[in-house]
């Protein structure tokens, strides 16, 4: 263990740079948003960005979009979380149930790996593809700019996903306990519901968090099901855009609200996001 | 040994999620090919059929062309730079330097930024007329760059954008693969005197093929389809259609056109084009599945 990688004085600080440059790429944009959504409209022009030196912060595009003005935003934050909460319940129940069969019984005719090769081509299908008819389909339901429409396209996106996932994050556990529950007749609902799930339970939130993430961030097919009623938080951002000229005030405040929920969920995440951005084919 | 009924559950487990996605996803796309051979319109409902001819008229329209071109050269100009620079970042993060899990958490955000909110802060980033960038060229005396409203800079403008979004990605699945590989390897060719690249080049890009087909397979795949970008930076694909991709054009021709039957007909030259590539990478990717 002793010999591991030694690095001269000017390779360190090299790496340190270089690391920290990126930071800054990554960081900036958001950071900016930060700033700006505490300065004046007139000071948006302007490239400082320390408070009370370079500008007088102001509270007021915050007090603008949350209070004077909040009902909009209110409402796309609240259709953003509902839809997210109902597509993410979906795909995680759907993925425990089927990613637990893949995980631990031998399909004899179809073989286990052509069912999860069929659910990793799903998700490879092009989202407008299936928006524009499923649109059409809702519409002569009744269902457009209805948050259950959004609900039904998202969960059917992402389980696919959240089955390989779960499937990934079961095979890894160790099966004895379930086989000798399952020697003392045990059925598999119970072995599901005493052995398994307690086991899986921290990798589940994960997966339904990372799900919550992914419909909370989508756009697409939110944006082709929904007009008003039930538009999501991107959807609202990317109205305020096309709107006559830009209010960068306004926008940053609206854009932090779309972004943190999202970001501070990866966060909390992060352990199983290898595994769970390549669908399991990678593990960390 | 398993009883019958134990069988069953198994496979009603996964029938019913199939069964699911059958209904949700693959009956619209059925539903959509009978509409790709009809004269199919929006808030029309008769839907009279008329042969392939949304197919030879989508074939002969320059604007598809474009939009495959545009969706090539996004990539192209794109990915390679992603890859790239996320092996360079995931192969300094490994040297184990202090600090490396705050400067991992900052590389973390752009994965979680919805590409909506990425164009939007494209918008502010890049604006032309006392915005950041083009205030600190400025500053430095240079004269601002029209990120935006220039038909050469902003198709590069839209893969700025996808770097800033996608390199932390490619970093977080390469930096998962170098830290699989067993520290003996390093540590025996540390002991025989091997260079910090030999040691990269020789021991570790060789063992993470399997991280960088599955970044490969999932950057090309999603990347092909990238939509939200180009359409809220700069304009739904604008200046003129220099960055209308397909996902756009296909959009267009649905909701503002609403030439529903040409849209789907396109949809299916998009679909058949995805199969083909993802049939290429998946029968790569299916073995890390076993």
């Amino acid at each position: 263990m002793s010999e591991t990688i030694r690095l001269s004085r000017i390779q360190i600080i090299f790496a340190y740079v270089v690391i920290a440059l990126f930071a800054l790429f990554f960081f900036y944009p958001l950071f900016w948003m930060v700033v700006g959504s505490f300065k004046v409209p007139i000071d948006q022009y302007t490239l400082g960005f320390i408070p009370w030196l370079q500008f007088q912060p102001t509270l007021r595009n915050w007090e603008g979009e949350l209070i004077i003005q909040s009902s909009e935003n209110i409402r796309g934050m609240m259709n953003s979380t509902v839809i997210g909460l109902g597509a993410a319940s979906i795909a995680t129940v759907f993925g425990v149930i089927a990613g637990y069969a893949l995980a631990r019984y031998e399909f004899q005719k179809m073989k286990n790996i052509n069912i999860l090769t069929w659910f990793l081509s799903l998700r490879f299908l092009p989202p407008i593809a299936m928006a524009i008819p499923f649109y059409v389909m809702m519409q002569s339901i009744g269902l457009i700019d209805n948050v259950i429409a959004v609900i039904i396209m998202h969960g059917s996106a992402f389980t696919p996903y959240a089955v390989l996932v779960i499937r990934d994050a079961f095979k890894s556990m160790p099966i004895a306990m379930e086989e000798s529950a399952m020697v003392d007749g045990a059925s598999v609902f119970t072995i599901l519901r005493k052995i398994a799930l307690p086991i899986a339970a921290p990798a589940l939130a994960a997966i339904f968090l990372l799900t919550f993430s992914f419909s909370w961030n989508e756009y697409l097919i939110a944006f082709v099901l929904t007009s008003k009623q039930a538009a999501t938080m991107p959807i609202r951002l990317a109205m305020t855009m096309t709107a006559i000229g830009i209010f960068f005030s306004q926008m940053s405040v609206r854009q932090l609200l779309a972004v943190v929920p999202p970001i501070v969920l990866g966060i909390l995440v992060q352990k199983y996001i290898v595994s769970g951005l390549t669908m399991g084919a990678i593990k960390a | 040994m398993i009883p019958l009924v134990k069988l069953k559950v198994y496979h009603v487990f996964v029938l019913i999620p199939v069964i699911y996605i059958l209904v949700v996803s693959i009956f619209p796309t059925v539903y959509m090919m009978a509409g790709s051979f009809t004269d199919w319109k929006l808030g029309i409902a008769e839907m009279p059929f008329v042969g392939v001819k949304n197919y030879v008229d989508s074939l002969q329209d320059y604007r598809l062309y474009n939009s495959l071109w545009v969706i090539f050269y996004l990539n192209i100009m794109a990915v390679p730079l992603e890859i790239a620079l996320g092996i360079f970042l995931a192969q300094l993060m490994a040297l184990r330097l202090r600090g490396r899990r705050l400067f991992r958490t900052m590389f973390l955000l752009p994965v979680f930024t919805s590409p909506v909110a990425v164009a939007v802060m494209g918008n502010i980033i890049f604006y032309e007329n006392g915005g950041p960038l083009n205030g600190m060229l400025n500053l430095l005396n240079l004269s601002g760059i029209p990120w935006r409203s220039s038909t050469t800079v902003a198709p590069l403008t839209v893969v700025l954008c996808d770097v800033w979004m996608w390199t932390p990605f490619c970093f977080l699945i390469t930096l998962a693969g170098i830290e699989a590989i067993p520290r003996e390897y390093t540590e025996a060719a540390v002991v025989d005197g091997a260079s910090l690249f030999e040691i990269f080049r020789r021991i570790n890009l060789p063992l993470i093929s399997a991280p960088l087909v599955t970044i490969l397979m999932f950057r090309v795949l999603d990347g092909l389809k990238i939509f939200e970008i180009p359409m809220i930076l700069v304009g739904g694909g604008g200046p003129g259609i220099v960055t209308e991709t397909l996902t756009i054009y296909i959009y267009k021709t649905a909701f503002r056109g609403f030439f529903l039957g040409r849209a789907a007909a396109m949809s299916l030259i998009f679909m058949v084009i995805i199969a083909v590539l993802s049939g290429f990478f998946i029968s790569r990717v299916r073995k890390y599945y076993v």
